[in-house]
């Protein structure tokens, strides 16, 4: 319905390349030769403009959105349509590799379920209506009263649009909402150690020890961390010890796996801290007297009895660190997912200060000269923010964007009750999901790939640079509208100033970058698009270390009940994966299930529930209850049960709908005493057959290998005998 | 016609040698893979990257359970650890002590493929360049062959999934790659080693009269791979990465049983024993003890 529209005149027109030589920049690629090159007539026109050549696929490098990792894309496009997309190899993020959902984002981009059309809430129900009369309501509507938007991570030239317009409609409040973030051990970072968002080497470590930090599939900069991790894994081989109460795909690599119990993982790093101490003369360089008497405290039998886990494992973590160094100790994931996560964090770099990591495994980072330009990182502290604002009364007019808060928010903050009294509601999206079903006015976007657009990715090695995110193809749903453009306008109209020079966001990218960069050359601009990036100066942060607080108490009562980890995925994400089929069939990583959620449980809570593998069983909370199927294996503390996040949609689309459960919706209320951070590894559940099974769907039916040699592992110290490099 | 004849003749002449010498090939290239368990993650990236770049169609749930699932990559993913911890894994209360082991599987292109001469038509055959390859036009659906194959790599289109209510409903359709068809009811897929880009690399070398060069073609697991732990190239060109990981490995295509000079080496083939003779050397996993 949309070919016949796909106009290359006007999409070269809009990516502002008019002149001749200029209209292929973005191509820097090797093209390819198609098979049926000379046979193929039926093409998307019957006369290409002159610089396409019928078959011959070109690239042009942008910036991925899933995350906000930020990493470097190239999009294959051919007859007007992009079709493939691969990772840029001069991006430092990746390195030119992708994940999954980088894959994928074409399905979102080509979603059946876009919005095409801007919607307005006429007698109750959402109608389509012109651009021109949902800007004139808006217009209207935000003149008075209070405004605030909520927006994911938000970076670069975008944000600093957003915070134009909410300038000028007289708004304060910005709420960054993210559930998926390291929000935790930023702060700790920047506490303790003076810097927010410090270097990783995972690669010159030989002992990595992390609580909980998925640094494989959700943590900060997932794809960077991998490549990094292949480093690691190169002869001198490191070992990956992980702790943590289910298994993430970090732990599914892990050489030494330790399940603990959920919310002790403070306590399991200071009984390393002890061991180390008092078993391996470790002297504690830096470590005040106070953390010191807490360390003593904790003996490792103590902590065994607290995390269960054996003494001769704690041991043997303590030993593994104290003969490998440098070493390294993250915190993240499910270990900061409780009300005392921040002391987790605090821990893991205590241990970094003890083994002498600090300047060789964590090096300081680099910030930008530019901060109005730097990320407004997401956390779920936000979101309980803004259903506390909402239900005070503290909003009257609300933007949101690349934030789906009805869907994240547990029902124990009252999140719909509180967006019931926002008085007037704008969503701009791509999709309609949760949020934009209940707003009174929705503005459809067009796709990343449609959009321009500078991000800052979340993590960097050195230098800094800005990601530029530039159009890969004209819009497949004609109607919509790029984000920076809609903002821009919304900003004019309300009278912003020194903006009137911009007749949309490209002008303004532009013209911004080219200030930045102090250059005005076609030419230069062209090559900041072939690469994808430019670099910004930054200024070199200085690493110091002061203890942070350390507080290792749990509230755990032993009532019977179990308790529940909300946990992160690499494929569905926070959610936004779930309308697209090509994550929705591929496999989790670990449960290998597909198309649906299901709880993980231990085979001796299993059974002393009465509960088989596919057993629908019932998970009731203080503030809810979902029921989804066991899927049962060894991978997870028997005092807990883990349910992803992602499905369990009651929109969003055709795939996403009636999906699935959303283990968000019934976490109780409790948050990180620090910062705030919903807490995801908190909530007491009592838990039930619902009497029903049926066969799951999932890509392996057996967990053995039955003697074949199917994966065969050898033990590091032979490889190093064979290989060498020990 | 001297074309024809030229390639009747050297047709008969292949075919003489290959009686001769047994199971001779005279190959232009020889595709192979190089996959190293150490540094695969298990992510699943390569999948997607599959479903992406190969016009994979999606299947829903309630098919996906009746194993008519078309991922021609797969990840498998186990729990046991047979070589370091015999024994712990049958205690029921104990907690995983390690992490799972995971497996990227596509099709083998066993150079003594077992599907192919079950193929009542010969829609599966082998290439100059040394792929299993299948054709799409010629396949009558009687599945001999995924029957036949060791490692159940080879799927079948039980449906169409090309109507609205199938895997690409408009504007999904305008993604699926011109390269290669979209394959209809009742007909036999599986991976290529993404051919349409060797073809594609091997086009633009003969255009500017050379060979394919080393890194030339990159198939689309290998190159979305966050750890690079997959490698790909020709095993003729004893330059490439992927011969000097053969050689280094002591693993030599044609035998059903590598007699190797130093056996603690890494490298393995799976069900080798069955003289299947693939193209895909794993390295085995390595673990701390």
């Amino acid at each position: 319905m949309n070919q016949s529209k796909l106009d290359r005149r006007q999409f070269l027109k809009g990516l502002g390349l008019g002149g001749a030589g200029v209209a292929l920049a973005g191509c820097d690629l090797p093209s390819y030769v198609t098979l049926e090159q000379g046979e193929e007539n039926v093409i998307s026109y019957l006369a290409p403009n002159e610089y396409v050549i019928p078959g011959v696929g070109v690239w042009y490098a942008s910036t991925c959105v899933g995350c906000s990792a930020g990493c470097g894309i190239h999009g294959r496009v051919r007859e007007g349509r992009v079709l493939k997309l691969e990772g840029n190899p001069d991006s430092g993020v990746n390195m030119g590799r992708l994940c999954q959902m980088g894959q994928a984002a074409l399905q979102h981009h080509f979603n059946p379920d876009r919005i095409a059309n801007p919607m307005v809430r006429k007698n109750g129900a959402l109608v389509e209506a012109s651009w021109d009369e949902a800007i004139a309501l808006i217009n209207e509507k935000s003149k008075s009263g209070k405004a605030a938007w909520v927006t994911g991570t938000i970076s670069g030239h975008q944000r600093v649009m957003a915070q134009t317009h909410l300038g000028a409609i007289g708004g304060s409040r910005h709420y960054a909402v993210e559930q998926i973030n390291a929000n935790v051990w930023k702060t700790a970072c920047k506490d303790i150690i003076n810097d927010p968002n410090p270097e990783i080497h995972l690669e010159k470590a030989k002992v990595i020890f992390s609580l909980g930090a998925d640094f494989l599939g959700t943590f900060i900069s997932p794809v960077h961390f991998a490549a990094s991790y292949a480093e690691f894994r190169t002869p001198p081989r490191g070992t990956l010890i992980q702790a943590e109460p289910a298994m993430s795909l970090t732990g599914g690599n892990a050489d030494h796996w330790v399940g603990i119990k959920p919310g002790s993982e403070t306590a399991l790093a200071l009984g390393v801290a002890n061991a180390l101490m008092n078993n391996h003369g470790v002297a504690g360089n830096g470590i005040s007297n106070a953390t010191k008497t807490l360390i003593n405290k904790h003996d490792p039998e103590t902590v065994a009895g607290i995390c269960a886990v054996p003494v001769g494992r704690i041991e043997k973590i303590a030993a593994s660190l104290a003969a490998n160094s440098p070493s390294l100790v993250l915190a993240g994931g499910s270990a900061t997912g409780n009300a005392n996560g921040y002391s987790a964090a605090a821990a893991a770099l205590m241990l970094n200060q003890m083994l002498g990591n600090i300047g060789t495994t964590i090096t300081a980072g680099r910030e930008l000269a530019y901060p109005q330009l730097d990320l407004v990182e997401g956390n779920s502290a936000n979101l309980k923010d803004l259903a506390i604002d909402a239900n005070e009364g503290k909003i009257d007019v609300l933007f949101v964007s690349g934030a789906n808060p009805l869907f994240l928010a547990p029902k124990s903050l009252k999140m719909l009750e509180g967006w019931n009294k926002v008085g007037f509601k704008v969503v701009l999206s791509s999709m309609l999901d949760e949020t934009a079903e209940a707003a009174d006015v929705v503005l459809p976007l067009a796709s990343s790939l449609e959009d321009w657009g500078s991000h800052i990715p979340s993590y960097a090695k050195g230098t800094r640079n800005l990601a530029l995110q530039q159009p890969l193809m004209e819009p497949v749903f004609p109607n919509t509208r790029g984000f920076g453009d809609v903002v821009l306008a919304l900003a004019k109209d309300a009278g912003a100033p020194g903006l009137d020079d911009y007749d949309d966001y490209y002008g303004y990218l532009r013209s911004a970058i080219s200030a930045l960069k102090k250059t005005d050359s076609e030419k230069e601009w062209n090559g900041f698009l072939m690469a994808g990036q430019t670099q910004i100066p930054s200024l070199g942060r200085k690493l110091s270390y002061s203890d942070g607080k350390i507080t290792p108490t749990m509230n755990d009562s032993d009532d019977g009940n179990l308790t529940l980890i909300a946990s992160a995925r690499m494929g569905m994400w926070d959610g936004r994966g779930a309308n697209l089929p090509w994550l929705q069939e591929s496999p989790d990583q670990i449960s290998k299930v597909v198309w649906d959620s299901w709880a993980e449980l231990h085979p001796k809570t299993a059974k002393s529930l009465g509960i088989k593998d596919g057993d629908y069983i019932n998970i009731k909370s203080a503030s809810g209850e979902v029921t989804t199927r066991a899927f049962i294996y060894k991978g997870i503390h028997p005092g807990a049960i883990a349910v992803p996040i992602g499905r369990g949609h009651s929109a969003l689309g055709r795939y996403a709908k009636d999906n699935g459960v959303n283990p968000l919706s019934i976490l109780n209320g409790a948050s990180d005493s620090k910062t705030g951070e919903i807490a995801t590894t908190a909530t007491k559940v009592s838990v039930k057959s619902a009497g029903k099974n049926k066969q799951m769907a999932k890509l392996m039916e057996i967990d053995r290998q039955h003697g074949r040699k199917l994966v065969a592992t050898i033990s590091a110290d032979k490889q190093r005998r064979t290989e060498g490099g020990a | 016609m001297s074309s024809l004849f030229g390639n009747i003749l050297k047709g008969w002449t292949d075919y003489t040698k290959g009686i001769e010498e047994g199971g001779h090939h005279e190959y232009e290239h020889m595709w192979g893979m190089v996959i190293d368990l150490d540094k695969c993650t298990g992510c699943n990236a390569c999948s997607v990257a599959c479903y992406a770049e190969n016009n994979i169609a999606t299947v829903g749930e309630e098919k996906y359970v009746a194993r008519q699932s078309m991922q021609w990559l797969r990840v498998e993913r186990y729990f046991d650890e047979p070589d370091i911890d015999p024994g712990a894994i049958d205690d029921e209360n104990a907690m995983q002590e390690r992490g799972a082991s995971f497996l990227p599987m596509m099709c083998q292109q066993c150079n003594a493929a077992t599907c192919e001469p079950v193929c009542p038509v010969a829609a599966t055959y082998h290439t100059p360049d040394g792929l299993n390859a299948q054709i799409y036009n010629r396949c009558i659906g009687s599945r001999y062959c995924a029957n036949n194959c060791p490692y159940r790599l080879r799927v079948f289109n039980f449906y169409s999934y090309t109507d609205e209510n199938g895997a690409w409903p408009e504007p999904m359709k305008q993604q699926l790659n011109p390269d290669i068809s979209v394959r209809e009811k009742g007909v036999m897929e599986k991976c290529t080693f993404c051919i349409q880009r060797i073809n594609a690399a091997k086009d633009k070398a003969k255009m500017e009269n050379r060979q394919v060069t080393e890194g030339e073609v990159k198939t689309a697991c290998q190159q979305t791979c966050p750890t690079q732990a997959i490698m790909f190239g020709d095993l003729l060109n004893p330059e490439s990465k992927v011969t000097q990981a053969w050689v280094r490995q002591q693993i030599k295509l044609g035998k059903y049983k590598q007699d190797r000079e130093n056996p603690t080496l890494r490298g393995y083939r799976i069900f080798e024993e069955l003289n299947t003779d693939p193209s895909v050397l794993y390295l085995e996993r390595v673990r701390e003890e």
